[in-house]
């Protein structure tokens, strides 16, 4: 063999074959014309192609969906975006520069967000229809929101929730809040005070609620009784007057009472020194002393008490300090 | 050489019209001196501000520029227009002046000191509140009151403030009209008869030293009753006034108890000054957020300053704000620090001067003193 490579040069492969062919003594009986090839180099081009098969794949629901179909049927309730269900060209997602934001098929993007494709306003209007017959009728006195604050000044926030799920109880259901404008209150100052410090910050200023919210107790009954309570509890305790309130000083005063303070007993004094009348008065003289007889004067108790109640400000201390100069009859501030 | 003199009294003369006035007395000065300077005699100066009254930096540059001048502002015209006005028999009017930090409170009350000076007022002028309650030097003199049980006595300030005294008002206490009312017992040996001359008592205040702070009490009486008597009209101007009401000073005592400020004797004098009960008098009084520096809302309204303690004092009392510079005090005062040399360099660097100031005198004279 050695010598018969030597002799011929390489790469004449095919005359090695060719010769060990005619030396084979295999029989081939089964096709007579072509000889089976035994291909030991496994050239590739005789090598069998594999072909992939293809399934079938029916056309997307979504585009065979009739036009007047009912939608309520096909999105009977919630549920995470589908595509196939929902005929609409919707793109949702990140967008290369240039390109438009990715299709609805197999985009999480859409599954992410809660949709309302089951609330549908046909869907509503069909579903009110069909409870419309447990409702009772509206009271026709009650036609304004300013009626229904007058005879129903109580208002209590519940919330139900209904879900598909093993049990039908949610334990937010529990949670009751209560709502009442405090002028609906009949309170005098010192209880409204004592009432306000009582509920704090459930105290709303700028809309004149107070919220109270129970969630202490396992049953929504419970809480509402305990609201109910709290308010009532609430309410009796401000009308109360305890032995200690006397004890309250002006420093604890929540708003500047211009006839406790010293402002007044200054006016007062620097008003008799003046006219030449000075007289010593008691503590109750000066808070029921009658001011009208000086000049001005109530304009100062307006611009002392604004300078306290609203604090200080270039508006406050300018007003104060007019209404004093106009008070001790000196010339106006130029400018 | 004559050239130059000629040049330099040009240079003056075309710049003096702009932002100098002639007018030196404050009395007859009115709103169309409004941002101009106006000098002080020299010798007026140093009785008037002698031991104090200026701010230590504007006493520098006076005497770098060799004259005290003042601006006339408004709000010190203001008072002075309030004080014109207003009946003596009627109790004392408080003024109070608040404002920004270095917008000139103390410079008005200077302004106002020359005019009570002129007008022939009695001067009562603490220059600064802090320097009795809050400066503590190593050694400050303290002890306790003789006379008042649980008090402080800051001897050695009451003793200054009454030389400051003596020097504001020498001319009036020569006037035999200033005579005691009553008697003042010292010690065994020493007393004050009744009909002595008031400089009597300022000088023995001064010599002994540790009856000081009871002879600043005794003054405050004295001058309240000879005021009330209609002798003659007092003028109290004083500077931190706030310090008066904060919550602690800095001063201890031998037993390392902080003293509160209504515990120390002058506290008490002063304050029985600014109440209201007496006539023939005016008081000026300035809130400084530099006084109460414990305080942590940074706010310039005297209320806040005084707390309600110092406005229950106070009141009714006329707030007066000082403000910053306008701009045409703002272009006077660069001219004067030009014709003073002490601003120099291209007329946009007035422009530029006007933005880091942001038109606050005292920014503007510190901004000055490098260029």
């Amino acid at each position: 063999m050695s010598l018969f490579m030597k002799r011929n040069k390489p790469g004449v492969v095919f005359n090695t074959q060719i010769l060990w062919r005619l030396n084979s003594t295999v029989a081939e009986n089964k096709d007579e014309e072509e000889f089976r090839v035994l291909d030991i180099l496994k050239k590739k081009d005789s090598r069998q192609k594999r072909i992939v098969r293809r399934a079938e794949v029916a056309p997307d629901r979504a585009e065979k969906m009739p036009t007047d179909q009912n939608w309520g049927n096909v999105w009977p309730g919630p549920r995470s975006f589908h595509p196939s269900s929902v005929p609409l060209p919707i793109r949702q997602g990140y967008v290369p520069k240039g390109q438009v934001p990715p299709g609805k098929k197999a985009n999480a993007e859409l599954m992410k967000i809660p949709n309302f494709l089951h609330l549908t306003p046909p869907v509503i209007k069909r579903q009110c229809e069909a409870i419309r017959k447990f409702c009772t009728e509206w009271p026709k006195l009650l036609n304004s929101e300013e009626a229904i604050d007058k005879h129903y000044p109580v208002e209590i926030i519940t919330s139900d929730y209904c879900h598909a799920s093993p049990t039908i109880r949610n334990p937010m259901a529990r949670v009751v809040t209560l709502r009442i404008k405090l002028a609906n209150l009949d309170l005098d100052k010192h209880a409204k005070d004592k009432f306000l410090r009582l509920v704090g910050d459930r105290y709303d200023e700028k809309t004149d609620l107070v919220t109270l919210t129970a969630d202490r107790c396992p049953l929504r009954k419970q809480n509402l009784d305990y609201v109910n309570y709290l308010l009532t509890a609430a309410y009796h305790e401000a009308w109360t007057v305890e032995e200690w309130e006397k004890e309250k000083m002006e420093d604890d005063m929540e708003y500047y009472v211009w006839d406790n303070n010293q402002s007044k007993r200054n006016l007062i004094d620097w008003y008799h020194r003046v006219s030449g009348t000075e007289q010593v008065l008691s503590d109750e003289e000066y808070r029921n002393y009658d001011i009208s007889s000086i000049p001005h004067a109530k304009e100062y108790k307006e611009a002392v008490s604004n300078l306290f109640n609203e604090g200080e400000s270039e508006e406050t201390i300018e007003k104060y300090g007019g209404t004093v100069r106009k008070l001790l009859g000196l010339p106006e501030r130029t400018v | 050489m004559l050239i130059r003199n000629i040049r330099y009294a040009c240079r003056r003369y075309s710049q003096a019209v702009t932002f100098r006035t002639a007018e030196s007395s404050p009395a007859e000065h009115n709103s169309n001196h409004v941002g101009l300077f106006y000098t002080i005699n020299k010798d007026l100066c140093k009785q008037l501000y002698g031991h104090g009254g200026l701010p230590k930096s504007y006493m520098k540059q006076s005497k770098t520029f060799a004259e005290t001048v003042i601006m006339v502002r408004q709000p010190a015209l203001d008072i002075i227009a309030c004080m014109k006005a207003s009946d003596l028999e009627k109790p004392v009017t408080k003024y109070v002046l608040y404002g920004e930090e270095g917008t000139g409170r103390s410079m008005t009350i200077a302004h106002l000191l020359h005019y009570a000076f002129e007008e022939g007022y009695l001067i009562i002028h603490v220059p600064w509140v802090s320097d009795w309650l809050r400066r503590v030097q190593r050694h400050k003199e303290m002890s306790n009151s003789l006379t008042r049980e649980g008090m402080v006595d800051v001897p050695l300030d009451a003793a200054a403030w009454l030389l400051h005294f003596k020097t504001q008002n020498q001319h009036l206490l020569k006037s035999p009209e200033l005579k005691i009312s009553k008697e003042y017992v010292w010690s065994k040996r020493e007393k004050t008869e009744a009909g002595a001359p008031l400089s009597e008592l300022i000088e023995l205040g001064i010599s002994r030293v540790k009856y000081a702070c009871d002879v600043v009490d005794a003054i405050v009486h004295e001058v309240k009753h000879l005021s009330n008597t209609g002798k003659f009209k007092t003028f109290v101007a004083v500077d931190g006034y706030n310090g008066f009401f904060n919550s602690l000073t800095r001063l201890k005592t031998p037993t390392k108890k902080k003293v509160a400020p209504e515990e120390v004797t002058l506290t008490t004098s002063i304050l029985e000054l600014t109440k209201g009960d007496w006539k023939n008098g005016v008081i000026v009084l300035s809130a400084d957020m530099i006084a109460n520096p414990d305080e942590q809302n940074k706010q310039i309204f005297p209320m806040n300053l005084l707390y309600r303690k110092g406005f229950n004092h106070l009141d009714p009392f006329v707030p007066v704000k000082v403000d910053r510079y306008s701009e045409r005090e703002f272009i006077t005062c660069a001219n004067y620090y030009r014709d003073r040399l002490w601003l120099r360099g291209p007329p946009e660097i007035e422009a530029e001067l006007k933005l880091t100031s942001a038109f606050n005198p005292y920014k503007f004279m510190e901004q000055c003193a490098p260029l």
